[in-house]
């Protein structure tokens, strides 16, 4: 005999649904951070490094583009008989995509086991180690 | 063309086994939350890209590439970066907001019910404009391969994805939009090896000289469905439906619905007004070049695509499927991996596809090339089983991709703007599978990843100013997000609707109507930053904030 088929909805959906049309009264309650001086650093310094990345991004694509506009150079030098610019965008800048959202994540994993370690510290605890391992 | 049809049962019905299999296998709540955590990080990075990967991707790159030229290729680039930007801004703090949708988020953030109706209005609108795409592609692959009619292709692709979903084809859905990333790449992949090596190396040197000009491969006929204008380089002499021969002179022509013209081998192909000549120097520069500012429109595209990304209601309903933040984070990188892969094969299609089918620009059918293409190109039964391939993949696409959409354009429906139930829920798929379809019979002369790009322009104007200061600045205020939804999402409709829609003058206008990402965009940034600016953040809104940033 299966057991009865349970509707899943997220904790946000199950508030709002409960609520009906009534006003809010209550969110899903926000732990208080322990510390919210630390929490603020983290936040600026993961602010910091998503900028960093989405800026990155932005010169990929947009000096690229931009290059195949300005050097129309790109389109007759050919390698493999391929036009360099045609292999740049169909095959070359896929590494690059790759590559910088690799970047990203181990910057933003190494501000978290930052501010973990932190945290670890101060509640006189050894450092904890990063619980998925390397990547 | 009964193996094609073969081909497409055969992956509609192991989607439907793999479907059945895994609502076996978990039955329970606590079966499918347990699951959910336990899917590994691989599969779910499948799952996602099986389901992101649509129509627009494996049939409306191949055909915008014969069409326009290599700057269609921006697209793939666009969508495939769409990803850092979601690893770089979304992914983690969504996870642990603890929101399926952005409506939920938006309740989370800002703590709204009347904009979680909001939410919930911007979500159809992006919902219908992506799935009336991908019925026009399963109405166009059916079509093909049955012979039938387009609109009997398109109220079959409905009622099939409506009736996978009422038979929980798609339930198990992390298998089954795996398997269908497979099916994609392979059914694309191996068709295109194989074209690229049986070629022959006179084709192929060709296909990569597009200034050698086009030349039709052979006595090609070619039926006119729609009137055309065009313009010849050179005098032709083509044979009419009557028999008799013709003299076109170079110049300008056009010719009235159903027209017939026997092109002779080695003719010059004809181009129809307003495209680039195929192979031509616009054709062959890397840049999207439609209205004649090619680095503003391929800027503008990449602005919509990229960012559009990350506002996809079903995209970023799968990253609750990772248990933690920095597990959402790394399944959005193997996405981007898998998505880099994809990619390589539709060029393919397209750059053979203007040496060996150009005709399909004159007829408007480029969006069929890929299908069309390995008949032409290999004769004989090898054809029609890569045709068959390509046809189930493309089926596949559609399928696991509208049906992801209809689902989340129905919980939609369902949840955010009425109080749901599960009834409710089935109601709204068969009323949002109606209104796709409806509104997918007219578009069949639109190219589908116009349309496709329209819902990314939606998206990067409404729900990506919303995430991006919602989980970034903490002094987003209600009346701010509310503001700035209205105003994204009004321009971004209103432009490209009105582009489509009306004829405007070639110029500027134009561009901008079409294109209006570059615009838009900002436009919606700013109206939520000032209007914040102006109001009081509620106290514990920077606490919301912080804890979408702690590990």
């Amino acid at each position: 005999m299966s057991p009865r088929r349970e509707k899943l909805t997220s904790p946000q959906t199950r508030i709002a649904l409960a609520r009906g049309n009534r006003p809010a009264h209550h969110l899903l309650p926000v732990p208080e951070p322990v510390d919210t001086e630390a929490a603020r650093r983290l936040f600026h310094a993961q602010r910091r490094t998503a900028v960093r990345t989405v800026l990155l991004l932005a010169v990929v694509l947009f000096g690229l583009s931009g290059a195949f506009a300005l050097l129309p150079v790109l389109g007759q030098v050919r390698l493999a008989q391929v036009p360099v610019s045609w292999l740049l965008l169909t095959v070359g800048i896929y590494p690059m995509l790759f590559g910088l959202a690799l970047w990203h994540v181990r910057a933003a994993e190494r501000l978290e086991n930052e501010a973990e370690a932190r945290a670890a510290d101060r509640a006189g605890e050894p450092g904890t180690d990063d619980p998925e391992g390397p990547l | 063309m009964t193996t094609a049809v073969l081909a497409i049962g055969l992956v509609l019905a192991t989607s439907l086994f793999i479907g059945v299999y895994g609502v076996r296998a978990a039955r329970s709540t606590s079966d499918f939350l347990v699951a959910s955590r336990r899917v590994s990080p691989n599969w779910n990075a499948l799952a996602i890209a099986g389901e992101y990967l649509s129509a627009a991707s494996v049939l409306g790159l191949a055909g915008l590439l014969l069409k326009n030229g290599l700057g269609t290729m921006w697209y793939a680039v666009g969508f495939t970066a769409g990803y850092v930007a979601v690893v770089a801004l979304v992914a983690g703090p969504m996870r642990r907001s603890g929101a399926f949708t952005v409506p939920d988020f938006a309740e989370y953030r800002l703590g709204a019910p009347r904009l979680r109706k909001l939410c919930g209005c911007v979500v159809l609108v992006i919902m219908l404009l992506y799935l009336v795409p991908q019925f026009k592609g399963a109405g166009v692959v059916l079509s093909l391969v049955s012979g039938t009619p387009y609109w009997v292709g398109v109220l079959l692709a409905g009622l099939v994805v409506s009736g996978s979903i009422a038979a929980g084809g798609m339930r198990s859905a992390t298998y089954v939009q795996a398997f269908h990333y497979v099916v994609k790449l392979a059914f694309l992949a191996v068709p295109a090896i194989y074209l690229v090596v049986h070629a022959g190396a006179e084709t192929r040197a060709e296909a990569l000289h597009p200034e050698w000009g086009t030349h039709f491969p052979e006595t090609t006929p070619v039926e006119f469905t729609v009137a055309t204008h065009f313009s010849l380089d050179e005098a032709v002499t083509v044979v009419t439906a009557e028999g008799e021969e013709l003299e076109l002179a170079a110049g300008e022509h056009s010719v009235g619905q159903g027209t017939e013209y026997v092109f002779p081998e080695g003719a010059t192909i004809p181009h129809p007004a307003g495209l680039p000549e195929l192979g031509s120097e616009r054709w062959s520069t890397p840049l999207l070049d439609v209205g004649g500012y090619p680095l503003f429109e391929t800027w503008s595209t990449l602005l919509a695509i990229t960012l559009g990304c990350m506002g996809l209601p079903h995209v970023i309903m799968r990253f609750h499927t990772s248990p933690t933040a920095r597990i959402a984070r790394r399944v959005a990188v193997g996405v981007i991996a898998l998505l880099g892969l994809f990619y390589l094969f539709p060029t393919v299609y397209g750059l053979l596809g203007r040496v060996l089918t150009p005709q399909l620009v004159m007829l408007q059918g480029t969006d069929t090339v890929a299908v069309v293409l390995p008949a032409q190109a290999v004769p004989g039964s090898a054809g029609t089983i890569l045709t068959a391939l390509v046809a189930a993949g493309a089926f596949g696409a559609f399928l696991s991709t509208s049906s992801g959409l209809l689902l989340a354009l129905a919980g939609g429906l369902s949840h955010d703007l009425f109080q749901g139930s599960v009834p409710r829920l089935r109601l709204a798929v068969a009323v949002g599978a109606c209104v796709a379809v409806l509104l997918a019979l007219p578009a069949k002369m639109i190219d589908i990843n116009v349309l496709v790009v329209w819902a990314f322009t939606v998206a990067a104007s409404t729900f990506c100013p919303l995430l991006v200061l919602g989980i970034w600045w903490r002094r987003l205020t209600l009346p701010g997000a509310a503001s700035g939804l209205i105003v994204g999402g009004v321009t971004a409709t209103g432009a490209v609707g009105w582009s489509i829609l009306f004829d405007t003058p070639e110029g500027w206008l134009t561009v901008l109507l079409a294109q209006p990402a570059a615009w838009t965009i900002p436009l919606a940034f700013l109206t939520m930053t000032v209007v914040s600016r102006f109001t009081r953040p509620p106290e514990w809104a920077e606490h919301a904030v912080l804890r979408l940033h702690s590990p």
